[in-house]
């Protein structure tokens, strides 16, 4: 089963997760991939790349394009159906999506959302707008901390990367609240129960 | 927000596809009462409902659902040379205009005196007779340079909340985005700061060409006009007369042109829009047009293309949030980050929303919203 990441969780993981994209795990044999909207956000934005030089290094590049997943021309209009439908209900409901930590959904983030839709997949995304825009559309989607618990489940990272990886996040002040939140709950035989 | 399906695409596209109402109920795993209630206005469908009937019937949702009273965003780009204004371009514009409406409750109550054109017109005269009214209401005599302070001055008393933004040299297809919430009374203007000076003070000029005539936005009529008045207002017909009397006097091209540059210069306009006005008063009376063709300007600008207005407003590049803020507030008198820092919040609305409607990276937005939130 098709996993797709959002940007954020992409940028959030790939980069110590090797290899990452097209890895097969658990027992649903989930396949991690991003769309190649997610590769044109970073490209076209000078500080998402700044922030992220490795974003460009040949092995993650590479390891993209050969897990690239490729839209037909029939799901790119059934894509642009659903991403209007998509922010539609997001217009009519603006101030659901408002409150509590959430923002609207954005484009690439409905691209997502629709094309995991189109193939049955599971979104990944810390986004607390797009979770609530999912639910109200009955879509599977996971909290970025909720792929890196299974990861660790199907043994594929340890608890020194997940370590790494919290680590690395704090020092950024990349952390989100649900991550946080995750740390001492979800985490609790890496990082201990909260003290 | 009301809302009800549209039963007459729908039925439409049930008819083309030989379908009737009992076989599209099967399609979507709903009774065929259900479908009745949704014609009939009755009931809604839920969301994923909803989703499956556009995707069934390759409809979007604005052929799908009707939401009677709620206007779109009249939207109005200043496009960037040779790029094309698209359905999504369009599409996107009026998506950030519906994510500014909440904003507006948090902007200083609108002000009841407006400056207003009602008869918008090209013509020669009347489009000077407009632009010597507005200079006259703002105690700029015709020969003076308008500066940007004034310019700057005429969007808040109009209620216009400028928005300063970096959207790079090239990146977008606009540099400047014109929003109007027509049953909020309420104008955002996007600037691209990563524009050179030398056209920044056109685009005011003609962005607030558009907030003087509300009903012309979003048209072609609206866009023509406020390129005519932008041109107009910077460099009106008494300078246009002395710069052709100057430059009719020169007995070369070469001539002409250091008139026309030098009128630029003192303006801060370009030399296309200086060339342009002095040739509209030529045509209004009849008189031989200057020596210079068109080429020789473009040629001319391309070469001598100044600083970019981000440029000259921060150094180092990019600024700081606090910075960016202080001159969103202080040199473009903007309500537009105080009112998102009040949003923000109230509502507890995170960064992804600042990301959405300044069209910026996440990153970007994490940091304006880190600011906001101090």
């Amino acid at each position: 089963m098709l996993v797709l990441l959002d940007t954020c969780v992409y940028l959030r993981l790939a980069k110590r997760i090797r290899p990452f994209l097209g890895l097969k795990f658990g027992h649903h044999d989930y396949v991690l991939a991003v769309l190649p909207a997610v590769e044109n956000e970073v490209l076209k934005n000078p500080t998402l790349k700044y922030h992220n030089p490795w974003f460009t290094e040949g092995a993650f590049e590479s390891e993209r394009i050969a897990h690239a997943v490729r839209l037909s021309k029939q799901e790119k209009i059934d894509l642009s159906n659903i991403k209007s439908v998509f922010t539609g209900h997001v217009h009519t409901k603006l101030s659901e999506f408002m409150i509590g930590g959430r923002s609207p959904p954005g484009a690439v983030d409905c691209e997502v959302l629709g094309f995991a839709y189109l193939r049955q997949a599971i979104v990944v995304t810390d986004d607390l707008g797009l979770h609530l825009l999912a639910a109200d559309f009955k879509l599977a989607i996971w909290h970025g901390y909720e792929l890196l618990h299974k990861l660790f489940a199907a043994k594929i990272v340890t608890s020194d990367l997940i370590r790494d990886i919290y680590d690395a996040m704090e020092r950024n002040q990349d952390i989100t609240a649900t991550w946080m939140n995750a740390k001492h709950i979800t985490f609790k035989k890496v990082f201990g129960k909260r003290s | 927000m009301q809302k009800v399906i549209n039963t007459e695409s729908i039925k439409s596209v049930l008819s083309a596809k030989g379908w009737d109402q009992k076989h599209l109920a099967k399609e979507i795993g709903v009774s065929a009462q259900a479908i009745t209630n949704w014609f009939k206005g009755a009931d809604f469908p839920r969301p994923d409902k909803l989703l499956k009937l556009s995707t069934l019937l390759a409809l979007p949702f604005a052929s799908l659902v009707l939401t009677p009273g709620t206007e779109l965003p009249v939207v109005a780009f200043r496009k960037r040379a040779g790029t094309k204004t698209t359905e999504d371009h369009i599409i996107q514009a009026q998506h950030t205009g519906n994510l500014l409406r909440p904003l507006v409750p948090y902007l200083p109550a609108p002000k009841s005196l407006r400056t207003y054109i009602a008869s918008p017109s090209c013509q020669y005269t009347q489009l000077q007779n407009a632009v010597a009214s507005v200079r006259q209401k703002l105690g700029i005599g015709l020969r003076s340079v308008m500066s940007y302070s004034q310019l700057i001055k005429e969007f808040s008393d109009n209620d216009a909340v400028i928005v300063p933004v970096m959207w790079g040299k090239k990146s977008r297809h606009e540099n400047a985005l014109h929003i109007l919430l027509k049953s909020e009374n309420v104008t955002f203007i996007f600037l691209n700061l990563d524009s050179h000076l030398e056209d920044f003070k056109f685009w005011m000029a003609h962005e607030l060409a558009h907030v003087y005539t509300p009903d012309l936005a979003g048209t072609d009529e609206g866009e023509n006009f406020a390129d005519a008045f932008a041109g107009a207002l910077l460099f009106p017909r008494e300078l246009a007369q002395e710069a052709y009397a100057q430059a009719t006097h020169k007995t070369s091209v070469s001539g002409q042109l250091k008139v026309i540059q030098q009128c630029a210069d003192d303006h801060a306009i370009s030399l296309n829009s200086v060339y342009i006005e002095v040739n509209n008063y030529a045509k209004s009376l009849e008189l031989p047009l200057l020596d210079i063709n068109s080429k020789s300007i473009h040629a001319l600008r391309s070469m001598k293309q100044g600083e970019l207005v981000s440029e000259t407003l921060f150094k180092p590049l990019p600024p700081e949030p606090v910075v960016y803020m202080a001159a969103s507030r202080n040199m473009f008198k903007s309500d537009f980050f105080d009112a998102l820092k009040k949003l923000v919040k109230d509502k507890e609305t995170s960064a992804g929303y600042i990301q959405q409607i300044l069209a910026s990276s996440l990153t970007d937005a994490n940091a304006l919203y880190k600011e906001l939130m101090r």
